[in-house]
């Protein structure tokens, strides 16, 4: 459930790209959130667009190089619920190929935005085979 | 998993602030390998940490009556690794609050290194009842903050 995106729908390194995620009713997460009103936890649907960007920044390299170091300008403005295809969209700024926007939407209605997500890329240890 | 993302409420001041433990263990199921040494917690995760301690603060505020659901985060910096077995300290202040809002600050550290600052974290504040019986929210609340005076 957490970081995983169900297909990639388009990617196109450094620029951009799509993807989807299906949130089922099977999911073991609603048995705790929450069990009267279950809804997708909306920190991950901001992991979803880390996870995004990250294809998008490590092209044919390993994604797991890349990681948030900040994200600012959220906004949560319709639950996710069970039963929901949620398509996410990242796109890299211009001037700045490790910053993105990233949106999630739900039938054509906008759930979620990230104003300035930030990624980095971490540094293997010396000796390792990053 | 459960998303249950506090273990301890280890300290509290009415209206202003809230600190929360959250173990980390290897046996959870988020681990995710990274380029470098080994496993690491999504980061989103812990800012959800930050977000769970704030949300006991309101229950504790308003004897369980409300509860906090995210609606921005404006500004949240990712500092550092969380790795297996990690302690994690969660520091939730109230910045500003009224009957339908909060608007919370923070840090999460492991030990003395920040791992977390977010700021500006506004949440809308719901009836506990609509996501949960309250009387089993009341027992989750009293067994995480037993260890209060």
């Amino acid at each position: 459930m957490i970081g995983q995106l169900d297909a990639v729908r388009s990617l196109t390194p450094g620029v951009g790209g799509t993807a989807v995620r299906n949130v089922t009713s099977t999911a073991a997460i609603f048995a705790t959130h929450f069990p009267r009103f279950p809804v997708l936890p909306g920190v991950l649907v901001i992991d979803d667009l880390t996870r995004l960007a990250a294809l998008v920044l490590a092209g044919d390299g390993p994604a797991e190089r890349w990681v948030p170091a900040a994200v600012a300008r959220v906004r949560f403005r319709h639950y996710v619920r069970p039963g929901d295809v949620v398509e996410l969209t990242v796109q890299a700024r211009n001037d700045d190929p490790s910053r993105f926007q990233g949106s999630a939407v739900v039938d054509g209605t906008t759930v979620t935005t990230v104003g300035d997500l930030t990624m980095t890329r971490t540094t293997a240890p010396p000796g390792g085979q990053g | 998993m459960l998303f249950q993302l506090t273990d301890r409420i280890v300290d509290y001041q009415p209206g202003r602030s809230i600190r929360a433990r959250k173990l980390t263990s290897r046996a959870e199921p988020y681990w995710r390998e990274s380029a470098d040494d080994g496993p690491v917690m999504p980061p989103p995760l812990v800012l959800e940490t930050l977000c769970q301690a704030g949300a006991w603060l309101v229950m504790l505020d308003t004897d369980v009556a409300r509860r906090a659901a995210l609606l921005s985060v404006s500004d949240t910096r990712f500092s550092g690794p969380v790795r297996p077995g990690d302690v994690l300290t969660v520091d939730a202040t109230v910045e500003s609050s009224s009957a339908e809002r909060a608007v919370m600050s923070g840090v999460v550290r492991v030990d003395e290194r920040t791992v977390l600052e977010a700021s500006d974290v506004m949440c809308a504040l719901v009836d506990t009842a609509d996501l949960d019986d309250p009387a089993v929210t009341r027992r989750q609340l009293e067994a995480l903050s037993g260890d209060l005076p």
